[in-house]
């Protein structure tokens, strides 16, 4: 089963975006810090496949701190940031640095719930995709360890 | 300065009187260029008189500029009563002048040996007989007062006594000469200290005007200053008699002899301002009747003129005393002027300072309490999206209906939260662009792609110059900006009409309001409609904050355009005809 990490310093928040992801079949976890997200991080096996976390926590830009520590755990893991109030500098920094997408908290007529599950579906998609590319390479890569071994043979 | 003319002293015999005179002569002279006349100095003069020309009693009298009288500064010998101390000799009116304002007048001495038939004699002690007058005169030959030395003995004084008491007046008018430079010398530090010290412009002027009258000696002293909007020079401070008038409009700027030196940044000495074609006669300090010389000159500031700082005096009624302004007096009042100009300047820059402090701390805490409402909000529109899924799990046969129509209340509510919370963001963003180079054309098919309605009865009119210089722009505040006009231009004709989005290169400069050109080439765009059109008076209102005709939004959308324009170095406008429709322009520097 898919699992997700919410992060958000905002309980409410926290409980209507696993409410909605949970409809949507995945598994949740949820973090009220950066430092949270980390131990639950580094505590999961096999890791998360989607991080969805705010922007601006215990500091402006702890959202940066989740991606890295998530990227760091799992070069696959998906990582979704959300912010609120167009905190568009850190957002585009954040899709530098490898976030899959970033969304704006408020857009008028705009259900961004809606809008968060399918970018979580999309993420999940691409992660998908990507472990199947790399394991794929990996056998290649495997098969060919092998030959020059049957050769020495 | 003139030295003290010897020459002509009696030095025949020399007798114990005449050493004691010239030792006293000595020591006052040293005393006077190093001290100035205070009222013991000229007392100890006086004294020195008398015993020199073996008088009973004497006075100093000084001339008072803006009156025109003699006033007793200081007395030697017996009989002096605080009475008799304030008496003052009408130089103006004959009867009343006495031997000292005649002397005053002539610029010459006077001895009388029997007053009893003197013509000019005006009583003041009963015993007295002899009477000798000096005058007392600048460095410039103006009358500064008189010394005047009486005795009891009949034919007292002869002309040995008078060089003597000319001998000493020339020291007292070296000294109050010495004295004159030093008070304005004074008067000018306390001026310029009480300049530096100060922020609060009505304040320093005030204080200004106290100085400049008292320790200048300019009786009448008020100050203007110009009001940028109105074009008004606005009574700020006076020395007394127009106090009542402080804060009101004066004169329109070149109305009158003040408002002529607003205008042409120059001074302004005449003698007798009634004579001059410029001459107003009104908001004057006294009656135009009474008005003498008049001095004023601009307070200027980087090339701007901000204000006038003028004196009056009253008019003197005796033809042979001159009490007009004189160089040295324009040159004064000028260097004040110059110093008020300075400082109104810093108390500007020191004001826009703090509003800038206080405007990035209001700056920062809009955007905490944005961002807290912006998550809230989104808070309560996962609750309400979670309702929805709650409604919809309702068990078969529930009526819903009464629960859909709250549910989606909330959500229209949330979405209204929204819009006022993205107005309110982007105005204050507005300000704060990162340009790069762009084609304008392409923000503006992108602007209309994001805005324009697919379906609608509404025209669109694109009028392109495919050929324009690449302008800095923030991309995404800039199509907030034209997404904001389109969208208004749209709004204003609910039943049809055209949107006129059109484009083009200016090569002239182009003046709005206070706004000079900053750039030789502009591109400048159009986004005109049919609506009802802006009507005259509002045209300088609707971009102003929280300014709006419509329900929708807080009224923040036409200063968020201004804002976004601003931050991009350019210009806006509003040029539509109220019944036409409406026609916004942007110009942007290339």
């Amino acid at each position: 089963m898919s699992k997700i990490l919410i992060v958000d310093d905002e309980a409410d928040i926290r409980n209507a975006l696993k409410r909605r992801l949970e409809r949507e079949g995945y598994e949740v976890d949820t973090a009220e810090s950066a430092k949270a997200a980390d131990l639950l991080i580094q505590a999961q096996h096999p890791s998360y496949d989607v991080v969805v976390s705010d922007m601006s926590m215990e500091e402006q830009d702890s959202g940066l701190i989740v991606l890295k520590d998530a990227i760091a755990h799992d070069i696959f893991t998906e990582v979704i940031v959300i912010t609120a109030y167009g905190n568009v500098a850190n957002a585009v920094e954040s899709m530098r640095r490898g976030a899959f997408d970033y969304v704006e908290k408020n857009v008028p007529g705009i259900d961004v719930y809606e809008l968060i599950a399918f970018k979580v579906s999309l993420a999940m998609e691409q992660r998908r995709s990507a472990v199947t590319t790399v394991r794929r390479l990996e056998e290649v890569v495997a098969k060919s360890d092998k030959l020059p071994e049957s050769i020495s043979e | 300065m003139t030295a003290p003319d010897f020459s002509n002293l009696p030095f025949d015999p020399i007798t114990d009187r005449t050493q004691q005179f010239l030792r006293d002569l000595n020591d006052l002279f040293v005393e006077a260029g190093r001290e100035g006349p205070t009222g013991d100095f000229l007392r100890r003069l006086l004294e020195a008189g008398i015993h020199a020309v073996g008088g009973k009693r004497g006075f100093f009298a000084l001339v008072q500029n803006d009156t025109g009288e003699l006033h007793l500064s200081a007395v030697a010998g017996p009989d002096w009563t605080d009475q008799n101390r304030g008496t003052r000799l009408q130089l103006a009116q004959e009867e009343n002048r006495g031997i000292s304002g005649h002397v005053v007048m002539m610029g010459e001495s006077y001895v009388t040996g029997d007053v009893s038939h003197d013509q000019y004699y005006v009583r003041i002690f009963d015993d007295v007989k002899s009477e000798i007058s000096v005058p007392i005169l600048s460095n410039s030959s103006q009358p500064l007062g008189v010394m005047t030395i009486d005795s009891p003995e009949a034919d007292r004084f002869d002309t040995d006594d008078c060089a003597r008491l000319t001998a000493l007046s020339q020291v007292a008018g070296v000294a109050l000469t010495v004295q004159g430079f030093r008070d304005r010398e004074k008067a000018l530090i306390n001026i310029g200290k009480t300049l530096t010290g100060m922020l609060d412009v009505n304040n320093m002027t005030d204080k200004v005007v106290q100085i400049a009258s008292i320790a200048l000696r300019f009786e009448d002293c008020s100050l203007f200053l110009l009001d940028e909007q109105t074009n008004m020079l606005i009574l700020r401070s006076t020395s007394g008699r127009l106090a009542s008038e402080v804060g009101k409009p004066s004169y329109k700027l070149g109305e009158g002899l003040t408002g002529w030196v607003a205008l042409n940044g120059r001074p302004i000495r005449v003698e007798a301002p009634q004579d001059d074609v410029r001459w107003l006669g009104h908001m004057n300090e006294f009656s135009d009747d009474d008005i003498g010389p008049f001095l004023a000159v601009p307070i200027i500031s980087r090339n701007k003129t901000l204000g006038v700082i003028r004196v009056l005096r009253r008019k003197s009624h005796a033809t042979w005393y001159s009490n007009r302004f004189t160089d040295v007096d324009e040159r004064v009042l000028s260097t004040v002027a110059s110093q008020i100009g300075v400082a109104m300047e810093n108390a500007r820059n020191i004001d826009r300072l703090v509003t800038s402090q206080r405007m990035s701390a209001w700056g920062e805490l809009s955007a905490r309490s944005a961002h807290m409402i912006g998550n809230r909000a989104f808070a309560l529109k996962g609750d309400v999206n979670e309702l929805g899924y709650l409604i919809n799990e309702l068990p078969d046969g529930t009526s819903k209906v009464a629960f859909n129509e709250i549910s989606q209340s909330l959500g229209n509510g949330i979405e209204r939260l929204e819009e006022i919370l993205r107005e309110f963001r982007d105005f204050v963003m507005a300000a704060q662009s990162q340009l790069i180079s762009e084609d304008i054309n392409r923000a503006i098919h992108e602007t209309l792609k994001e805005t324009f309605p697919k379906r609608t009865d509404i025209e669109l009119r694109l009028l392109l110059n495919e050929k324009l210089p690449a302008v800095k722009l923030d991309n995404r505040k800039f199509k907030r900006a034209l997404g904001e006009l389109i969208e208004n231009a749209i709004s204003y004709q609910p039943n049809g009409g055209f949107v006129g989005i059109s484009s083009d290169r200016l090569n002239h400069d182009i003046r709005i309001g206070e706004s000079d050109a900053l750039a030789q080439t502009y591109v400048v765009l159009e986004v005109s409609d049919a609506g009802p059109g802006v009507p005259y008076e509002s045209k300088d209102k609707i971009f102003q904050p929280f300014y709006t005709s419509r329900t929708k939004g807080m009224g923040l959308g036409l200063s968020i355009v201004k804002g976004v324009v601003e931050s991009h170095h350019g210009l806006l406008r509003e040029i539509g005809e109220p019944g036409v429709g409406a026609r916004f322009q942007i110009f942007l520097p290339v």
